[in-house]
Order: structure tokens, then C-alpha cells, then sequence
């Protein structure tokens, strides 16, 4: 299924779940099931699109290979625990199948950076297929220079150049379809180059088949590596490729989703760009690949968490570039359609100046989960974590954006329950490591007047449960952490009570939740259910006792994946349509840590 | 040439230039860091790295010094001026030519062509070493023009 076309013929966006991540640690693309790329940012996740049709419209540029005219899909998969996409259409008496991904591992060997490879093969009957061309780069879809280098199609923006090669006699031109007849045992390969401020370095098409082939057993490797014991494996392995395919290589920041303006509203304004990375994202990682035995990751998470925030610290700043600088000011990209004219279409993030006082939360628990995990922290680390304790202790008191970055402060209970995790975390890891008695003393206190004011304030006796602020009505699915802070009991009222009141109330149909009330944030328009909501109930249920439910809810929400099992950070409860940016980094987190969660809760 | 000098004052041009990216590094201006930078190359920890890595800077410092002090010896005059100039001169190498080919020998520091099977820890320095924050480019240039000058300052002085 894809898109369709408009009016004028041109080809329409897919629905969202219909997309395929193709990554190669360091950019993404999003591919659609008739075989068009059509979103690419280079040379990095948060660089320039040069395929945008995604929310750029048909002037945004795309890359599409697949047949020639429309056909049915009849397979579409990841090839086994790699990041290769299949996808196989029936057209007439034969079948096509389109076989593609990016090249990862380019270091030490005479390669360019981005690399995509697409394969077309035919089975049964000779196919006819096509080739549609259109780059086009950056916010005003600029057209390139193009000319011919032996049998490759350059095209070039001063200091950036793309270059297509292909095994078939094919004479591309940007924006013209190419028709190619592809034949059983005749595959065509395509190769797709980008060199930004350096040399194109020309891959043979056959060449870079082989690359992918050698990439593809990397990362069955890598798989290989993952606890065997997992429940549900395969879905887990999926979710932390795809988390690893996100996490941009050289400086290792997981970046939350590699789009911008993924509508949380179709046709309305809730559109951001997630092409940045929240520290409480990185913290999560950190936990979810040190608990399935990939402590590599976590440390790379660990080691970018620290050395990014250095320019602010001991603030802890709510997101930060892929190099920890600060996040663009947010801006809307006049003339870009969005995605079913959901605008606007934004670049840079608002959020980023907010006073989120969870995020020390979930850092400081991840340095504990590193240090429980008998990893050592260097000093530096130590230093890092005592600062971002100290501001904690220093500002709990204060209203702030909260997890779901509300842009009018409030008394957040979740906020202040991860400044009690943040305080107490702290102090455990200083069981172990030096602190001066006077600082010890003062986390204590803040910590213990924390638990008292949110015990009193934060908690409804009526209702039995805690709430989304101070004095609030409303519930909030982030409550949903609290039997992981162990400030309660897991079996007591307060615990049960919120997770079951949370369930309850923020029911948005069969295993989803709202994390709010819908419309009461104070942005126009509504959002669907949230994701990794949904993954946090299937944890709090299997960390209080209750791990059958926990497994049927989670197996509910494995058939809510996308069909190549991606999850966006939202989805209509109505039409089960993925909304928002995709795929989401914390949703897949999310999944990876209530699986952990099902592993670790007694059974029977 | 002035052996002595060259000796004491390119340890004193160093330390100077050291404490002010210090300054620089705690004002939040910046996350260049040039004892961890050196120290990785031969040790993992970061806090062993800052320790083996500032006596490797002040080393290193005492080599330019001696290319500073050459110089001075040629020209057969050490002014703030010459000494600034020659700092200006020894940033714009540093930040356009051994800061960016740092990842090609560093085996704790990541390239930008870096995937999934880098181990490397140390984020690139960029072009400029923009990766370390924006100002980085203008505040490494102050520290070096205050190494040269300091060095102009004291071997005219000597």
C-alpha cells in the first residue's frame, strides 16, 4: 500500500507505519512500500533533506525504485536481525523484489560516508521496473547541477555531490522517470553516494552489493550478541537495532526520531522536529543495552551524556544537538506543505531552554544501573552526577516543563518523583564512591521533604492515586515509573492504585493510553495515544506482581507494530494510523525495558 | 638563541595557556580539552588521561616554544606583537590541519565516518573543532595568542 498520487499525478506520502528505516549510524532514510525514499537528511541525521517529499511535497525530491506501475506488495520484511528492507511486489506473471539498505561500516576503507545500496531482482518473468531520480536539497528544494562521470549521474550544491551508479545501460535525469526491464537471474544494482566536503568516491554497483552483504553480517553478529533468554526476542532485537540504528556513530547520541514534522495531529499544528537528542532517551538506552548484555552501548550513551553536557553543567539541558551544542531555535519552513498538510513544518526544538527537572532523574538512575552493574565510575563521571544531585536538591521545589515539555510550568508529581529518583540514586551510588558528609546530609533531607511534599500534594486519597500536578484532577500515564523508584512499595495502595487508576482512566481503547486527558496542554487540536505509555503499563504490571496481564498486554501491542515492526511515538486509536515522528527512539526503548520487565517478574 | 629562557618561559607560556582554557572550559564556552585529548592516546580513564595528558601538553608546549624562540632568534627580536602574531599563525594550523586529522590517529576518537563498530569514545573535533561548541574556534585563538605573547613578553624581557 502506498500513498497514491493527487491531482496532478504526483506521487502522495505513504501512511507513516507503511515506512522502512534504512540507516547507517550516522543519517537515515525512510522508505515507503513502493520502493520511494522520501526522506534522507545529509551528511547527518539533523542535516539537510535531500530527499523531503516526506512533508517537503513533490518539489522536496525523492528516490524511487519499484516497478513501473502499481503493485500489490506481496512480502515486505527486515531481512533476519539486519537492516536490510525486502520488499516484493506481484507485477503480471512475475514478481519484483527490491532488496536495500545503507552502508554502516565505511571506516578504514576508501568509501564514501552515506552509501545506499538498492538491488532489483526478478523472479518468475521478466519485470518492468523504473527508476524516479529528484534530489533536491535543503529548506528551498534546490535543484542540483548535474552532469555525467563515466556511468554514474553526478549531481552537485557546491561543497555537497551525489553521485548514482547502476549496473543496467540506464540513462537517469533528475525528476524523469527511467524505465528498466529487469529479468530473472539479471539483477540491477543501484549505488547512491554522498560526499560532503570531500571527494565522491565512485562504488562499483557489485562492489557495494558486497558491502551490504558484509554489513548484513555485522549485524547478525551484533544480534548475536543480544541475551538469548529474552522473551519475545525477536521483537526486542528489532527494537534495539533500531535504536542502534539511530544513535549516530561518531559522537554516540541517540537521536529521537530521524523526522521532523510527523503530524501528532493530521492537519493540525503539533509538529516538531525530533531530529536532536533528549538526555532522558540516552539515560533509558543506557539501561536497556546494559540489561541485554550490550555494555558497549550503554557506555557510548554514558560517555555522551557526560561529555555533551559539559558546556551547561551542572544544568542538564532538556535536548542537545548529536553534538552537544545547543538545539537551533525553533522556526517554521514557509512553503512546506507538511505531511497531509499538517502544518507548519518546524526545524530546531522550543523545548530546549525548558527546566525539566525528570531529566536528572532518569540520568542519574542510568549512572546507577551502570555502577549496579559493576562498572566503575570515573571520577569525572562521579563529579558530573553530584552536580546535576546538587541542582536537584538545590531546585525540586520549583514548577517546570515536565516529561511532556508543556510550555507553561507546573508542579509535575512525575518531575518531582524523578528528582526523589535522582536524590536517591545519588545516594546509593555514594555508598560506593567518595562524598563529604555535609553534601550526603543535605541530598538526604531534600530527598526525604521531596517524598513528604509529593506524598501530601501530589496524591488524590479520593481518587487513590497520584496525580498529573499539584491539586490536579488529572492523571498522568508517566506516573507509571513508580514501581520502578521503589519509593513505595511495589504491592502498596499508592503504587497499585496509580497504575491502575492510570489504566483506567487514561484508556484510549484496547492496550493504548493517553499520557494526558486529551486537550488540556494548551495547544490546539488533539494527539493520539502515546506509545510508550502503553510499554511503561506492561512494565509496571510485571514489576507489581501482576506478570500475565503484563504479557497479554504486550503481545497486544506487538500487533499495533508497523509491519516491518517500527513504532512512531503515537497512534490513532481510532484507525490505528502511527502518528508523530518515526520511527521513535523512545518507544522502542520503552519496548525494550518492559520485555526486561517481563523477564524479571517471578511467573506464576 | 636563549636556551635558559626558552626552558622556563615556554613552561610559563604553557601554563598560562592552559589556565585560561581552563577558565574558558568552566565558563561553559567551550569543551576543548587538551591534556584529555593527548592523554587518550595512551590511556582509557579520563582522570589518568588529564594527568599523563597535561604533562604530554606541557611537553608539547615546550616543543613550540622552541619554534617560538627559533623564530625570535632569526628575526633577532621577541615583541608581544611577533609573539601574538606567531600564536595566530600556530591556532590556524592547529584548528584547520592537527585537530581535524586527530581521529585518523587518535584510537579513542571517533571520525565522522564512524559506525557501528567503533569502540571510540571521543567525539571528532570538527572542522575548527566546532563539534566542541561554537565559540571553541575563538577561544582556542585567545589562548594561543596569549601563549605567544607571553613568550614574546619574556624572551625580549630575558
Amino acid at each position: 500500500m502506498n500513498g497514491g498520487s493527487d491531482r496532478t499525478g504526483a506521487r502522495l506520502p505513504a501512511p507513516i507505519s507503511d515506512y522502512g528505516l534504512l540507516g547507517d549510524t550516522r543519517t537515515a532514510a525512510l522508505v515507503a512500500a513502493d520502493g520511494g525514499i522520501d526522506w534522507l537528511c545529509v551528511p547527518r541525521f539533523d542535516g539537510e533533506p535531500l530527499f523531503g517529499r516526506l512533508v517537503g511535497g513533490p518539489d522536496a525530491g525523492m528516490f524511487r525504485v519499484g516497478p513501473a506501475r502499481p503493485a500489490p506488495v506481496v512480502e515486505r520484511r527486515y531481512r533476519p536481525h539486519t537492516a536490510t528492507v525486502e520488499t516484493t511486489w506481484a507485477v503480471g506473471d512475475g514478481r519484483l523484489t527490491l532488496t536495500e539498505a545503507m552502508v554502516a561500516e565505511v571506516r578504514g576503507r576508501l568509501l564514501p560516508t552515506t552509501l545506499i545500496v538498492r538491488r532489483l531482482s526478478a523472479e518468475d518473468a521478466t519485470v518492468e521496473a523504473v527508476v524516479e531520480f529528484d534530489p533536491r536539497l535543503g529548506v528551498r528544494h534546490r535543484r542540483p547541477r548535474v552532469h555525467r562521470r563515466r556511468r554514474a549521474l553526478v549531481c552537485q550544491w557546491g561543497s555537497l555531490a551525489v553521485s548514482l551508479g547502476s549496473t543496467a545501460d540506464l540513462t537517469v535525469e533528475p525528476g524523469r522517470p527511467a524505465p528498466l526491464t529487469v529479468s530473472p537471474g539479471r539483477p540491477v544494482t543501484l549505488v547512491l553516494a554522498v560526499a560532503h566536503r570531500e571527494p565522491l568516491v565512485h562504488v562499483e554497483p557489485e562492489a557495494a552489493w558486497d558491502l551490504l552483504v558484509e554489513d548484513e553480517e555485522r549485524w547478525r553478529v551484533w544480534a548475536a550478541g543480544i541475551d538469548e533468554e529474552l522473551p519475545f526476542r525477536d521483537h526486542v532485537v528489532r527494537s534495539l537495532l533500531t535504536m542502534r540504528l539511530l544513535t549516530y556513530s561518531p559522537s554516540r547520541a541517540p537521536v529521537a526520531a530521524p523526522t521532523t514534522s510527523l503530524p501528532e495531529d493530521p492537519g493540525g499544528m503539533r509538529n516538531w522536529d525530533y531530529r536532536y537528542v533528549w538526555p532522558r532517551d540516552a539515560s533509558i538506552g543506557v539501561s536497556a543495552f546494559l540489561s541485554v548484555g550490550k555494555p558497549d552501548e550503554a557506555r557510548g550513551f554514558l560517555a555522551w551524556l557526560l561529555h555533551a553536557s559539559r558546556l551547561q553543567r551542572p544544568r542538564l539541558p532538556a535536548l542537545l544537538t548529536l553534538y552537544g551544542r545547543y538545539v537551533p531555535r525553533e522556526r517554521e519552513l514557509p512553503g512546506w506543505p507538511g505531511y497531509l498538510g499538517s502544518v507548519p513544518v518546524r526545524v530546531g526544538n522550543g523545548a530546549a531552554d525548558q527546566h525539566q527537572l525528570d531529566g536528572y532523574g532518569w540520568v542519574i538512575d542510568a549512572a546507577w544501573a551502570f555502577a549496579q552493574a559493576g562498572h566503575l565510575l570515573h571520577s569525572e563521571t562521579w563529579r558530573a552526577v553530584r552536580g546535576f544531585a546538587d541542582v536537584v536538591a538545590g531546585c525540586w521545589g520549583e514548577p517546570d516543563a515536565g516529561i511532556w515539555e508543556v510550555r507553561e510550568p507546573a508542579q509535575h508529581v512525575h518531575s518531582k518523583l524523578m528528582g526523589w529518583l535522582a536524590l536517591d540514586r545519588a545516594l546509593r551510588i555514594a555508598d560506593t564512591h567518595p562524598l563529604p558528609g555535609r553534601q550526603r546530609r543535605r541530598w538526604r533531607e531534600a530527598r526525604d521533604a521531596l517524598a513528604t511534599e509529593v506524598r501530601t500534594l501530589g496524591f488524590d486519597a479520593t481518587m487513590g492515586s497520584y496525580v498529573r500536578s499539584y491539586g490536579s484532577a488529572h492523571l498522568d500515564a508517566a506516573l507509571l515509573v513508580l514501581p520502578l523508584l521503589e519509593m513505595d512499595p511495589d504491592d502498596s495502595p499508592r503504587v497499585r492504585g496509580t497504575v491502575d487508576a492510570v489504566r483506567d482512566r487514561l484508556s484510549a481503547g484496547g492496550p493504548l493510553l493517553y499520557r494526558y486527558p486529551p486537550g488540556v496542554d494548551g495547544f490546539p487540536g488533539g494527539e493520539g495515544a502515546f506509545l510508550p505509555c502503553s510499554f511503561w503499563l506492561v512494565q509496571a504490571l510485571a514489576r507489581t506482581g501482576r506478570r500475565a496481564e503484563a504479557v497479554e498486554l504486550f503481545r497486544s501491542m506487538l500487533d499495533h507494530a508497523s509491519p516491518l515492526g517500527l513504532y512512531a511515538e503515537e497512534m490513532d486509536p481510532a484507525t490505528g494510523a502511527h502518528l508523530g515522528n518515526y520511527p521513535q527512539t523512545l518507544t522502542h526503548a520503552a519496548l525494550v525495558q518492559a520485555a526486561l520487565a517481563i523477564r524479571d517478574a517471578p511467573t506464576g | 638563541m636563549d636556551w635558559a629562557g626558552w626552558a622556563l618561559f615556554g613552561l610559563v607560556a604553557t601554563t598560562a595557556l592552559t589556565a585560561a582554557l581552563i577558565t574558558a572550559q568552566l565558563a561553559g564556552l567551550t569543551r576543548v580539552d587538551f591534556p584529555l585529548l593527548l592523554g587518550t592516546l595512551v590511556t582509557e580513564d579520563p582522570d589518568r588521561a588529564r594527568i599523563v595528558g597535561f604533562f604530554m601538553h606541557l611537553c608539547a608546549g615546550q616543543g613550540f616554544a622552541l619554534g617560538y624562540a627559533a623564530t625570535f632568534a632569526l628575526l633577532d627580536r621577541a615583541t608581544w606583537w611577533i609573539g601574538a602574531l606567531l600564536g595566530a599563525l600556530h591556532v590556524a594550523i592547529a584548528l584547520t590541519v592537527l585537530l581535524p586529522l586527530l581521529p585518523g590517529v587518535h584510537p579513542r576518537m571517533a571520525s565522522q565516518r564512524a559506525g557501528p563498530a567503533s569502540t571510540a569514545v571521543l567525539e571528532p573535533p570538527g572542522l575548527f573543532a566546532l563539534n566542541y561548541g561554537i565559540p571553541t574556534p575563538a577561544v582556542v585563538g585567545v589562548v594561543h595568542v596569549v601563549y605567544g605573547v607571553v613568550l614574546g613578553v619574556l624572551l625580549r624581557a630575558g
